[in-house]
């Protein structure tokens, strides 16, 4: 295949993305439905336990270690499924805020900035998780105690959320 | 074929910048222009930059050279200014993200050096064959650009898709206009290397035009289409009460 045709079909693959990126904008806004899916499927007490250094202590001084091992990466494998969970929830929290961010209300977009805010340090936290996760079901020996402030950070957003609930009539207003 | 062709290359030739002379206009009205001043000034450049050459092929057809050498030093100002756009559009997009808008700067700066390497060792080893050494210069130039603000585009739309970030706004626009552009020119000049007879380089000069055109429309469209800030979110807020409700419950 010759260099100009390699071009022309990276142009095309391109041209294809851009066009689609610019045909579905409505897609783009909030869509409560998946955010309340997302929140719902949400046990973020069950995944405290998973990330808990003291209990995973406790079974590495208990269990054998090959017996350890296969049950650290269930571990991870469960802990992963809770990451992917609060990595599509922090981007709803995203979209939300970021709709917001634009009313032109200066206290609604002042609130919907710091939510969104949240919600994207919350999503980095969350992709990084899904990384470091991901190693330690093939390593089941890596560290992962640095997961541990995404379930701090989604609280700090969560309380955000709801400090916000008293003044959805404001927001109403907006409209 | 010879009359519909001349017709189709004088209308992407003309049509084009009749509609962009909107766009700075629609901008000043909006009060835009002190929001994304390069870009503003980039649509100016484009619209002197047209008046210029229809100039020299209206009024001096013979100077076929005067034409080529005022075509290249434009068009390498314009490429120049495409960059200072694109930045204006990423600071526009993430300044009210900081976390966002320092890691993605830090991602920039490595994406920009590569996508440059990419560039310099492609212009290295497939230099092609245009039988013009200026025409040959010019290709390898916008070639390379498009790599580059295409790269930076896919980027921007990547990091903003990833984040939840609306890609509604005028900004965007801008952004999607580039891109349609870069692809264009990606394709065409490196054709355009290859060297070529008249009915490729014709039709080349048509997606050129065609390119530009479209984009255009997309900016103008964007630009139109108002944005409207309060209603994507408050069509949500109704709800918001259970949402909190939900959170509380998933605690």
């Amino acid at each position: 295949m010759n260099t100009e045709l390699v071009f022309v079909l990276i142009a095309v693959a391109l041209l294809v993305s851009f066009a689609y990126l610019g045909t579905r904008r409505a897609k783009d806004s909030p869509d409560l439905g998946q955010a309340l899916a997302a929140i719902h499927a949400l046990d973020i007490e069950a995944f405290r336990n998973l990330m808990d250094p003291e209990e995973e202590a406790f079974l590495r001084a208990r269990l054998p270690v090959q017996e350890f091992r296969t049950l650290r990466r269930e571990r991870v494998h469960a802990a992963l499924a809770y990451v992917n969970e609060l990595s599509r929830a922090s981007l709803q929290f995203a979209r939300f805020g970021d709709a917001a961010r634009r009313s032109s209300d200066p206290s609604v977009a002042a609130s919907g900035r710091q939510i969104a805010n949240d919600a994207i340090s919350l999503r980095m936290l969350a992709l990084n998780a899904r990384v470091r996760l991901s190693l330690a079901g093939v390593f089941p020996g890596l560290d992962t105690s640095s997961v541990r402030p995404l379930i701090d950070r989604y609280n700090q957003a969560a309380s955000l959320l709801q400090g916000l609930n008293g003044r959805s009539h404001d927001l109403r207003e907006t409209a | 074929m010879e009359h519909w062709h001349k017709f189709v290359s004088r209308y992407l030739w003309i049509a084009p910048h009749v509609f962009l002379a909107a766009v700075p206009a629609v901008m000043y009205i909006r009060r835009l222009h002190k929001t994304f001043p390069l870009f503003f000034f980039y649509t100016l450049y484009e619209i002197c930059q047209f008046l210029l050459l229809f100039g020299i092929y209206l009024f001096a057809p013979t100077h076929a050279i005067l034409y080529q050498y005022v075509f290249v030093l434009t068009l390498a100002g314009s490429a120049a200014l495409r960059f200072g756009v694109m930045q204006e559009v990423f600071n526009n997009v993430f300044h009210d993200y900081p976390r966002l808008e320092s890691f993605n700067a830090d991602a920039m700066r490595w994406l920009t050096g590569l996508l440059l390497m990419v560039a310099i060792l492609l212009g290295i080893y497939s230099s092609g064959s245009a039988p013009d050494h200026l025409l040959a210069g010019v290709a390898l130039l916008d070639r390379s650009v498009a790599i580059i603000q295409a790269g930076m585009l896919v980027f921007l739309f990547f990091s903003a898709r990833m984040f939840g970030l609306s890609s509604g706004s005028f900004a965007f626009g801008i952004a999607l206009g580039f891109g349609l552009l870069a692809t264009t020119d990606l394709a065409v000049w490196a054709l355009r290397l290859r060297g070529s007879n008249l009915p490729l380089v014709r039709f080349l000069n048509l997606l050129l035009t065609g390119g530009f055109h479209v984009s255009v429309l997309v900016w103008l469209g964007y630009l139109l289409a108002v944005e409207k800030p309060a209603t994507d979110a408050s069509y949500a807020v109704p709800e918001l009460e259970q949402w909190s409700g939900e959170l509380e419950g998933s605690r």
